[in-house]
């Protein structure tokens, strides 16, 4: 770790050196900066990783989150080609005499659409200094087949390698061997705590409200913080400052519908977008069920406005709404969801001085209600509600010196049960105390570019935490490792006196070497600590899964990951992309817990968890063909996953659940003419882990398993692997009379798990489910359980104009 | 420790693409390992100690019994109770009131087991808590909606003495018939769920009371009412060790799955706890020795008899 500061140091004065270097006084009047936003010349909408190609130059830069970009040239004329795929390509001859603000508008190609090829595709891959990094669009995400036809960003990023899931229901995914819990989710920079509808069958993003979809694996820039595994950052659409539009589609379990308009044109604008599922509403037509009082639906509402304050100036407001409902009668239930609000402001300070600054708030909450009527209930609410201020600040020295400064302070509040019983008349609250932190961190980024050939990207974030009363500390001690720890002392500390602090120095590294124009090698460091942790035993991870601070007992969970790749790109048009990138990842107070762990309004759950490390490695193979009518990409997985944890598998490393030796992607597509794509997916994953039993023992009616070596995942479910496939038929263009429709409208056919492959889930073992004649041996039985046994066929038509 | 089986159940309604299938995979062998069921009681019956060794998991014969052990369990107060060996079941050693009036132990007394074979010793250790009295035990109609029939459900009421710490075992039979699959075990901390959230001197919660009813399908898979006119219904409260409650809430982790989307909520399968040692080698065995306070009452279903809503 220390030996890591110094280097960065080193290099952190080098960098400094090279670009002071490059911008002393004299030269710095020489300079010339053009900057300004990249958008959609239809909608208005910023365009996101655009590039500023100089030909003159060889180099450029790339629009930055929010479209922006800044290049810093000499004094004198050039050729500046602005390009973003799928749009045509934008040249414009100027002389530069002095700072210039230049906006771009570019048009999308619909030729390019009609002939489905994509073109000019850039070497991105190979030149960029950031590694481990996957973008998924829109447009590719609309064509991957899903389940029931539900276009869904969570199950798209599943195709890409180095990103798995337990099965199929499970909520969240899994990158390079880190759990659930591990990832950092952003939309529109607010933390999402739970990413699923319907258990974990959906995600809870609205395509048609989402422009940009990245995913940071490894390499993480040091503007992130605060979970150790990946980075999910989902940008909202900024909504049509020109015109009105609609959206929407009816599927199989959802209806969709988006509008956008102007609020002033080409300067303000807003998207509303809400989805609701209407399983419901059909099952009224055919059962009674719902007629008391149940209820069985989930929805989201995704809302954005943003506004120019003058030139300089644009605010945006975010915001996003969405619950699932189960109601088994009027009193009984489980609910929960997530609700967040953004509000950020961009300022230009000037040409090479860019500016963000949010202001978040997000929640998650679930409650369960039983309970037969008000004299007998039981109602009960978690929720994790929390409040950030994230400024940043971007500093472009010149096209290959740019710097991030920023700074990040959430404030925390933990409701991790407030819950009433009433029996017979008798209420008890059982709540539990409120639980506080605050967390604050300050980070600096510089990515610098050495010609062409060499480019690093460094930075430092620091991150401290403090957990604060009013609250209460708990110590226990050890009797039996592996059991539930003793209850030594419970301390009030009252006020917002600081119970526990951590402090965590985090290096970011990455550096390239470009050896042409189409191969790279690059290697990245990163360290990243996490203060607020997802507790969770089960299989799968589900919505009751609780988020808790870390405490004097819950220490932070660390990671240090390094990775190296090789980019490689082929054909003229960089047709063909591929990489290879290994990695190795060690991490530090790896949670799990004790048999019999009581995680759900438990005031003294810390003594229930253990505290292990892990380790996971892993080699990821990528191919992808960029262009021709048959287009698509191919992911594979090389890796292991696992966990040291004292008393857990008699204290060896054991695979996690989510290990997975192979894991094989391939999804292709074949754009056949304007209407009709033909869409495939292949899965192949090795079988999970999990644990059998060698014997039985019986203790009074009971016949219960026992595992002699008390391994811990000893075995293995058999392979998964499944096929989906999809047609999209998209809607005549033109109309009988040769005019070209306004709007468009496409139907998509699917079926998901195309030759009904029962892929098991799990193997369970039980003593099945008769009564157990008195005195006689008790039968027991393994099952093999499939979610999705079954061909799920789908079909959707969706609409915009 | 709240199961949520209720959910499981009508999202697995909703959701009908999942599949199951049993299947016998080759499990690890294991040599036979010895093992101690031993839950005594203050009831007026012979009291049973059983010491067997563990099958392969699939293997539903009868337990391979350990005989010629010496089994005896004394108290704080130097009272020694000598288990015999059965003459005709393996591994079973029983000790018998001397009187119709007599019962093993005394509340608030400390136990020790003591197991003597093939050179070891056996030990384990319990005390016999306080338990409370039924209050009564009641009937309730509901009428019937899509998921269950018209229903005649029984409640069994008892209140929680003061002081947490309580543990309770609440045993059921309909008809004389003891109500024992897994989804059964009915379990309570004072008068809830859990150490960490006290619900202390109270009536028991609700899904306490109501855990005294079997939950049964029809060969359509149908629910049936749990219970009849006419069925008898008879409850135990057995008080148990803050361990014992320990071990049977793991021991309901590992052998209640309901399956299908409830999978999805499961933990992995890991062994469960013992209070049993093997003091010759130093090491924990497996099993469970617990002794324990027993309070009972019965009812019968008279339709003309319920209390009016």
């Amino acid at each position: 770790m220390r030996k890591i500061i110094k280097l960065l140091t080193i290099v952190f004065l080098l960098g400094s050196q090279f670009s002071f270097a490059d911008d002393s006084d004299t030269e710095l009047s020489d300079k010339i900066s053009i900057a300004g936003y990249i958008t959609d010349a239809s909608t208005g909408e910023a365009l996101i990783g655009a590039t500023v190609y100089i030909p003159e130059l060889k180099g450029g830069a790339t629009t930055n989150m929010y479209g922006f970009y800044s290049v810093t040239l000499e004094e004198g004329t050039y050729t500046i080609e602005f390009r973003y795929i799928g749009f045509l390509t934008v040249t414009k001859e100027i002389t530069l005499n002095k700072n210039t603000e230049l906006n771009i508008e570019l048009i999308e190609d619909s030729k390019q659409l009609e002939e489905v090829v994509v073109i000019g595709k850039t070497n991105t891959n190979v030149r960029r200094v950031d590694m481990s990094v996957n973008k998924l669009d829109i447009k590719t995400i609309e064509k991957i087949p899903a389940l029931l036809g539900e276009v869904d960003i969570i199950q798209s990023l599943q195709r890409l390698p180095g990103v798995s899931t337990v099965g199929e229901g499970a909520a969240g995914f899994n990158v390079r061997g880190g759990s659930v819990g591990q990832n950092l989710i952003l939309q529109d920079e607010a933390p999402i705590y739970n990413s699923s509808h319907l258990l974990g069958f959906f995600s809870v993003f609205n395509p048609d409200a989402v422009t940009d979809v990245k995913l940071y694996k490894g390499g993480i820039p040091a503007r992130y913080g605060g979970r150790i595994s990946s980075v999910l950052d989902i940008r909202l659409r900024d909504g049509n400052n020109k015109r009105f539009g609609a959206q929407g589609g009816i599927g199989t379990i959802f209806s969709r519908l988006t509008v956008e308009a102007p609020i002033v044109k080409d300067k303000g604008s807003f998207i509303i977008a809400g989805r609701r599922s209407y399983i419901d509403v059909f099952a009224k037509l055919f059962t009674d069920v719902l007629s008391e009082g149940a209820q069985l639906y989930f929805y989201d509402l995704t809302l954005k406005a943003n506004y120019d304050l003058g030139k300089k100036d644009k605010i945006f407001l975010s915001g996003y709404l969405g619950r699932d409902v189960f109601k088994f009668d009027a009193n009984q239930g489980f609910s929960w969801g997530n609700n967040t609000a953004t509000l950020r402001w961009n300022h230009i300070f000037n040409d090479r001085l860019f500016s963000n600054m949010n202001f978040i708030f997000s929640d998650y909450d679930y409650s369960l209600a039983f309970g037969e009527d008000n004299l007998d209930k039981f109602e009960w609410n978690s929720k994790i509600r929390t409040l950030s201020f994230k400024p940043n600040l971007t500093f472009f020295v010149n096209s290959n010196n740019i710097w991030d400064f920023g700074a990040e302070l959430n404030y925390y509040i933990f409701t991790p049960a407030n819950a009433i019983g009433i029996s017979n008349g008798e209420a008890t609250d059982i709540s539990l105390p409120l639980k506080y932190a605050l967390e604050w961190s300050i980070y600096f980024n510089n990515e610098l570019n050495f010609g062409d050939q060499f480019g690093l990207q460094y930075g430092l974030r620091g991150s401290g935490y403090s957990y604060i009363g009013p609250g209460y500390i708990y110590e226990f001690e050890t009797i039996i490792p592996g059991q539930r720890q003793n209850l030594v002392s419970e301390t009030r500390v009252e006020g917002k006196e600081v119970i526990q602090n951590y402090f965590n120095l985090e290096p970011r590294i990455s550096l390239k070497y470009q050896i042409n124009q189409r191969n790279s090698i690059k290697a990245s460091y990163n360290r990243l600590s996490q203060n607020i942790h997802l507790i969770s035993n089960t299989t799968a991870s589900n919505p009751l899964d609780v988020w808790v601070p870390g405490t004097n007992n819950i220490k932070p969970e660390l990671a240090n990951q390094y990775a190296i790749g090789f980019f490689k790109n082929f054909g003229i048009n960089n047709d063909y992309e591929t990489s290879v990138e290994a990695y190795y990842r060690t991490t530090d107070n790896q949670i799990e817990y004790i048999d019999g762990a009581d995680l759900l309004i438990n005031q003294y759950l810390e003594g229930d968890l253990l505290l292990g490390i892990g380790r996971a490695y892993g080699l990821e193979f990528y191919v992808k063909k960029n262009t021709g009518k048959l287009n698509g990409w191919i992911s594979y997985t090389l890796g292991r996953s696992e966990l040291k944890v004292n008393s857990i598998n008699n204290n060896e490393w054991y695979p996690t659940r989510f290990d997975q030796l192979h894991n094989l992607k391939v999804t292709g597509f074949y754009d056949l003419n304007e209407r009709w794509t033909f869409s495939a997916s292949f899965t192949y994953i090795s079988g999970t882990p999990t644990t059998f039993p060698t014997s039985r023992f019986q203790s009074q009616e009971y016949v219960i398993p026992y595992n002699y070596l008390s391994s811990r995942n000893n075995t293995r479910i058999p392979d998964y692997h499944r096929l989906d496939i999809s047609v999209i038929l998209n809607g005549k263009k033109y109309k009988k009379n040769g005019k070209e429709r306004k709007n468009r409208d496409y139907w998509v056919f699917g079926v998901y798990n195309a030759y009904a492959r029962e892929n098991p889930f799990s193997i369970y073992f039980s003593q099945g489910t008769d009564r157990p004649a008195a005195g006689e041996p008790v039968p027991t039985y393994g099952t093999q359980l499939a979610i999705i046994g079954t061909i799920i066929p789908a079909i959707s038509y969706n609409f915009k104009f | 420790m709240i199961r949520f089986n209720y959910i499981a159940i009508l999202i697995s309604m909703i959701l009908i693409w999942g599949c199951e299938k049993n299947i016998e995979p080759e499990l690890p062998e294991a040599p036979p390992l010895t093992f101690v069921d031993a839950w005594i009681t203050n009831k007026n019956e012979p009291q049973i100690i059983r010491l067997n060794k563990t099958l392969p998991y699939f293997d539903n014969s009868e337990f391979p019994g350990i005989t010629g052990a010496d089994i005896r369990i004394t108290d704080n107060e130097n009272n020694e109770y000598v288990f015999i060996e059965s003459e005709t079941t393996e591994g079973e050693y029983t000790w018998t009131p001397p009187s119709d009036s007599e019962t093993f132990g005394k509340i608030g007394n400390q136990y020790t087991l003591t197991i003597s074979y093939e050179n070891t010793i056996l030990e384990a250790a319990s005390t016999m808590n306080r338990v409370p009295e039924i209050d009564s035990i009641s009937f309730r109609f509901e009428e019937g909606n899509s998921f269950f029939p018209d229903s005649y459900f029984a409640q069994v009421y008892a209140v929680d003495p003061l002081g947490p710490g309580d543990t309770y075992w609440i045993k059921a039979y309909k008809n004389g018939v003891y109500l024992n699959k897994p989804s059964e075990i009915n379990i309570a901390y004072d008068a809830a769920f859990s150490a960490g959230s006290v619900v202390d001197g109270i009536t028991f919660i609700q899904p306490i009371r109501d855990g005294i009813n079997p939950f049964e399908q029809d060969e359509n898979d149908e629910f049936l009412s749990p219970y009849a006119p006419g069925d008898s219904v008879y409850v135990e409260i057995h008080s148990i060790s803050n361990f014992a409650f320990y071990y049977l809430t793991q021991v309901r982790v590992q052998i209640d799955r309901p399956g299908g989307f409830a999978e999805l909520f499961a933990t992995p399968l890991s062994n469960v706890v013992t209070n049993v040692v093997d003091v010759t080698n130093n090491q924990p065995l497996i099993g469970f020795f617990n002794v324990a306070a027993v309070s009972s009452k019965a009812n019968w279903l008279d339709p003309d008899n319920l209390p009016v809503e």
